[in-house]
């Protein structure tokens, strides 16, 4: 008795208690599903082929190799907005609001666990098809939080890259966009990446006339033209690493919508059944944990 | 000293205490989440055999009419054992899917083609059904062959079509190629080089990657995607839940 005692107080005392104020200085939600999701994710990164045969390297190591687990460039399509405010009795427009509050909080927790870019599918060509109302509020939305979270790309120095057709942007979101690419240009490390009014298809036939126009302007050859010079038109190009690892896909739907045609190739598919509004931090975890569990080999033998 | 030496014995012995249940949590927490993989692996695969033999009548009627071209991709390691792949597509035949594209990224099945052909009986190349013009009522499974080469390197090929249409037509200096560079015209390009541009309403990926594996993206605008597992554990329970889950999802292509 003395012993489970012990074994409790001793379990409370090092993990529970001190866990509970810094998940409070860290704002993460502490639970004993986040702790599993902790042990899982902590086993699957260690839990190599070199821990497995017994060689044990130095502590420096073993955070390399847990780093290299870790997928450098996240896509996100944001989908389930309005169905988790339809479900909660609430204006499409509130969806979206909450949408972007999920947004900002991921992002923040994505780049904190390591990654390097974060690419967010915020509005799609067919898009432009919605109620003008709902149109009207998605681009107050994103000019409201270029402006807001402005602060926080400057601290944090992230670099913000917005992909996509621009001919249909508003004069006032189109010129905030400037001016915050401008602002954040020269950031190296973090790097974030919001499609608006972008298609995958739209963005191979753009990657193509560049090149005619390349061509046409004697800048390069015919011969030149390949998959090396496509992949340097397409507007992935601004990123370090264009080609996404993971691309998650929430609500449950199982399509990537014209998303990153091109670049997701070889990126690991994952599609949670939450609605976006309801994709947290807990949630991403899960995301990290099944992709570390997965064996990337782009399509070559092993 | 002994004041000491008593401190020392029971800070050591919290340790060990410590130590001892923290291992003992790190443990259960293991067993509990293993426990949880294996009954759900359970659950599945008798649900998957249910649905096979008929015991569950929710997949008895399936709308396949929806289901207008099936794609199957199959990792590299698992497209070396063809008898697999018949056996699927013999599943396929039976479920009455019409059209199948067939991928894997380094075009193994497409030099298997003959013996796949020969041995799935009304099965046809889809370019040949194509110019034969059959009656639909007809069982016939039209089949297609994909790899990589279909993919990054057809649009390659495409647009260099389209580039030197647009070098050789008579366009004034501030034509920026909008007219040459659409949709349409990288489909009709796609055709010339050899390459089907139908995109497929589902796409079934067999095999241990999660990713469509160099599947031509072109294509994949609205397709939807299913992990399948690997093609040595396939079931013909797991095959049918999946084609009857996409007949009911909805799509409203972004609007």
């Amino acid at each position: 008795m003395l012993f489970l005692f012990s074994v409790v107080f001793t379990f409370l005392a090092l993990f529970l208690i001190p866990g509970l104020f810094i998940s409070r200085r860290l704002s993460v939600s502490f639970s004993l599903k986040n702790i599993i999701r902790f042990f899982k994710i902590t086993a699957s990164k260690y839990d190599d082929e070199e821990e497995r045969n017994g060689k044990r390297g130095a502590m420096g190591d073993k955070e390399k190799r847990a780093m290299n687990r870790m997928p450098k460039h996240v896509a996100v399509i944001l989908d389930g907005n309005r169905r988790w405010a339809e479900k909660r009795g609430l204006k499409t427009s509130e969806g979206h609001e909450a949408g972007a509050r999920t947004l900002m909080e991921n992002a923040k927790d994505c780049f904190a666990m390591g990654t390097n870019t974060i690419s967010l599918f915020a509005f799609s060509t067919e898009n432009w098809e919605r109620p003008e109302d709902e149109v009207n509020c998605l681009m107050a939305l994103f000019e409201k939080h270029f402006k807001s979270e402005m602060p926080y790309f400057q601290r944090e120095n992230i670099r913000i890259s917005v992909i996509g057709n621009r001919s249909k942007i508003s004069e006032s979101l189109l010129g905030l966009i400037e001016e915050v690419e401008e602002a954040t240009k020269s950031y190296e490390g973090k790097h974030l990446i919001i499609a608006v009014d972008y298609s995958g298809r739209f963005d191979i036939l753009q990657a193509c006339k560049n090149l005619a126009m390349k061509v046409k302007d004697g800048l390069i050859q015919v011969e030149d033209i390949d998959e090396k010079a496509m992949e340097k038109e397409l507007m992935t190009k601004c990123s370090e690493f264009p080609n996404p690892d993971l691309l998650i896909r929430t609500s449950g739907e199982q399509r990537i919508s014209n998303f990153f045609l091109w670049q997701s190739a070889y990126t690991e598919l994952y599609f949670p059944n939450v609605l976006w509004p309801d994709f947290g931090e807990a949630e991403y975890l899960d995301a990290l944990t099944w992709y570390q569990q997965r064996q990337r080999r782009f399509g070559r033998r092993v | 000293m002994d004041l000491n030496q008593s401190m020392l014995l029971l800070s050591s012995w919290i340790g060990q205490i410590g130590g001892f249940g923290l291992d003992l949590l790190w443990r259960f927490i293991h067993l509990v989440v293993s426990l949880w993989y294996i009954v759900s692996g359970i659950i599945e695969a008798v649900e998957s055999y249910a649905i096979s033999l008929g015991l569950n009548k929710k997949y008895s009627s399936i709308n396949i009419a929806k289901l207008r071209c099936l794609a199957v991709v199959v990792d590299i390691e698992e497209a070396r054992d063809v008898t697999k792949v018949i056996e699927l597509l013999q599943w396929l035949r039976t479920i009455g899917v019409k059209q199948v594209g067939l991928f894997d990224s380094q075009g193994l099945l497409k030099k298997s083609k003959d013996l796949i052909l020969g041995t799935i009986p009304g099965s046809m190349l889809s370019e040949e059904i194509a110019e034969k013009d059959f009656s639909p009522d007809q069982n016939r499974l039209a089949l297609e062959f994909i790899s990589s080469s279909d993919n990054k390197e057809a649009v390659m090929k495409a647009a260099n079509i389209l580039l030197q249409r647009y070098l050789t037509s008579s366009h004034p200096e501030n034509d920026k190629g909008e007219n040459f560079f659409t949709e349409t015209h990288l489909n009709e390009a796609l055709r010339v080089v050899g390459e089907n541009v139908h995109a497929p309403d589902l796409l079934l990926v067999y095999g241990p990657i999660r990713s469509h594996l160099g599947f031509p993206a072109w294509r994949l605008r609205y397709t939807e995607i299913v992990h399948m597992g690997s093609l040595k554990y396939m079931r013909y329970g797991s095959l049918l839940k999946a084609i009857h889950k996409f007949t009911g999802v909805h799509q409203n292509y972004g609007t």
